[in-house]
């Protein structure tokens, strides 16, 4: 291994080397100290009403667990980062294989966990051939493995719900793995993150205070076409904001086409929001899991990721590239 | 195409200490593979430190549902009665476990559900509502039961009469009893040890019974409890040697 790869899976010492990182970080912290000033001066007020004043303590607290969680590995290591959002697919699939009832097939979910392992394997090693044979044949394995308990009874349902699976936690999440392998992968992780997550909290946001008209009431009845309007302009002007420093001195370093890119991360991020509605709706369940005090599961949490992973990767990658400075395959050689 | 069969977990919504003690769980890889590690672990302990020997296995039904039950003087009991069923119904066997000792706190009751996979019946409080799952799981999943009917163990190694709980589960139900006799477990581990003697143990199987006539009322209950408590005093044979 590499001078260059060692300090990029476990130099911790450059957590803050970037200014974006730290910026993005202490701007958090801040967040995170302010909000429970607010809510107390608001509550002096009698702004807040009870129910609405636990609920809203509820969600600080989670927050106040999850920016740590998710920030912390990256800026420590790219291989803290490869491996957390390893755990956080499997622990997704696990979410999503309960609430769809594909647990029960033993043999068709344990290959997906493997597919997802193996895509895990495939970005820490910054194999990328393998990285995108995987999904094709992972997809193959399944359509094949599930022919084996000769019952053709449900054998659609079982595949589908199958490649589905794959294609969220599999496919969309591994893309945010992959970042990683590149030199300067912090802030790019970052904004990527923060992009998608902002996303939401101005859709919710802008939703309370001026929506009106419902956006598809029968998916999802909070969101309204405002909250999606608000979210698409101010997830945009972030992204363009700090895209600049993030891109400074690449291809992509043209207001153009930054904003672009948070259009795209705005759709694709309430696209993925949706996605999870629907599939939550079909089921006939409020929440995918009980993890998060008041969220639900973590799928209720990183369901606008999902979409929005691999659509922030081609479009970074078509224009810088990810990791094209930095040692393929660490670990196999070749 | 067939209409959509797969639902969501019977236990979705749960948080994990409720999980470990609901009737509705429902095993996913994890508990699985735990299931596996325990049963082989438990299967080579009992075949190597207490010779477990089985009498009778072709009686087993050769599907679920079924519900074993023998008379109860140890805490093997369970290990040994779930030993002599075949390997693919590893998560389909539920012993089920007083409550108010198998999941009094969250660290035991996550024991009982991952490693044992047991279920609780709660002595005390054990109303219609709870025996009402139990019965229709049984049916639904479909699984088998691990039960003593005595509801504790003997403290002197002798059978004590059964209880009405077994009637109340299995009376009008399709779900055939199959009779089982233990010997050794008491030598092995009685109440008053902790840790158990490596004595030998032999599991007796008898002919399932059916009870899918019997009427669901105390009369049932009580009739069928008797006919059971007869057919495990029936396979009572002389010690082993």
């Amino acid at each position: 291994m590499s001078e260059s790869t060692r300090n990029r899976l476990f130099d911790y010492t450059q957590a803050f080397a970037d200014p974006v990182a730290t910026a993005v970080t202490i701007a958090l912290a801040a967040v995170l100290i302010l909000v429970p000033c607010i809510f107390v001066v608001l509550s002096r007020l009698g702004k807040i009403t009870d129910p609405m004043r636990g609920e809203l303590w509820r969600r600080y607290f989670a927050w106040l667990v999850l920016i740590p969680l998710l920030l912390v590995p990256i800026l420590l290591g790219a291989a803290w980062t490869i491996l957390g959002f390893g755990a956080l697919s499997v622990f997704c699939y696990r979410e999503y294989a309960r609430a769809v009832g594909l647990f029960r097939e033993k043999v068709l979910s344990l290959l997906i966990v493997i597919g997802i392992l193996l895509i895990t394997f495939a970005v820490f090693d910054h194999w990328y051939n393998f990285f995108h044979a995987l999904p094709p044949l992972i997809v193959a394995t399944l359509i094949a493995a599930a022919i084996l308990q000769d019952e053709p009874k449900g054998y659609i349902q079982r595949v589908a719900l199958s490649v589905l699976g794959v294609a969220l936690f599999g496919v969309g999440m591994g893309h945010i793995g992959y970042m990683a392998n590149d030199v300067d992968y912090r802030p790019r992780v970052i904004l990527f993150l923060l992009a998608v997550e902002a996303n939401d909290v101005f859709a919710f946001l802008a939703g309370k205070t001026l929506g009106k008209r419902k956006l598809c009431p029968n998916t999802s009845p909070n969101k309204t076409i405002a909250g999606a309007v608000g979210a698409l302009v101010l997830t945009t002007l972030l992204v363009a904001g700090i895209g600049k420093y993030v891109y400074h001195g690449t291809e992509l370093d043209s207001w153009p086409l930054l904003a672009l890119l948070g259009v795209l991360l705005s759709l694709a991020g309430q696209l993925g929001d949706l996605a999870l509605s629907s599939i939550k709706r079909d089921l006939g369940v409020k929440d995918m899991g009980v993890l998060i005090p008041g969220h639900g599961g973590l799928l209720d949490r990183f369901d606008s990721i999902l979409l929005a992973a691999p659509v922030y990767f081609h479009y970074v990658g078509y224009f810088v590239g990810f990791g094209l400075t930095s040692t393929p395959r660490i670990l196999t050689g070749g | 195409m067939e209409p959509w069969q797969l639902e969501p977990a019977h236990d979705h919504g749960l948080s994990m200490s409720q999980r470990t003690r609901s009737l509705q769980r429902e095993s996913g890889l994890v508990s699985t593979a735990l299931h596996w590690t325990c049963w082989t672990i438990i299967r080579s302990y009992l075949g190597l430190y207490h010779r477990l020997s089985i009498v009778g296995r072709e009686n087993l039904p050769p599907e679920p549902p079924y519900i074993l039950v023998a008379n109860h003087t140890s805490h093997l009991d369970a290990l040994v009665l779930a030993a002599p069923l075949p390997a693919r119904l590893r998560d389909r066997v539920f012993p089920i476990a007083a409550g108010d000792v198998f999941f009094e706190t969250p660290m035991i009751s996550a024991f009982s559900a991952f490693f044992l996979n047991a279920l609780p019946m709660w002595r005390k409080k054990c109303g219609p509502h709870a025996l009402q799952e139990l019965r229709d799981r049984l049916l639904s999943d479909p699984c088998v039961y691990v039960l003593f009917p005595e509801g504790s163990r003997s403290r002197d190694g002798q059978m004590m009469a059964f209880k009405k709980g077994l009637g109340m589960l299995v009376a009008g139900s399709p779900a055939p009893v199959v009779p089982c006799h233990l010997d050794g477990c008491f030598d092995a581990l009685p109440a008053d040890r902790k840790w158990p003697r490596p004595r030998r143990i032999r599991v007796t199987i008898g002919k399932p019974l059916s009870f899918a006539n019997e009427p669901n009322d105390r009369e049932g209950w009580e009739r069928l409890m008797q006919a059971v408590e007869v057919a495990v005093r029936g396979l009572q044979t002389n010690k082993i040697v």
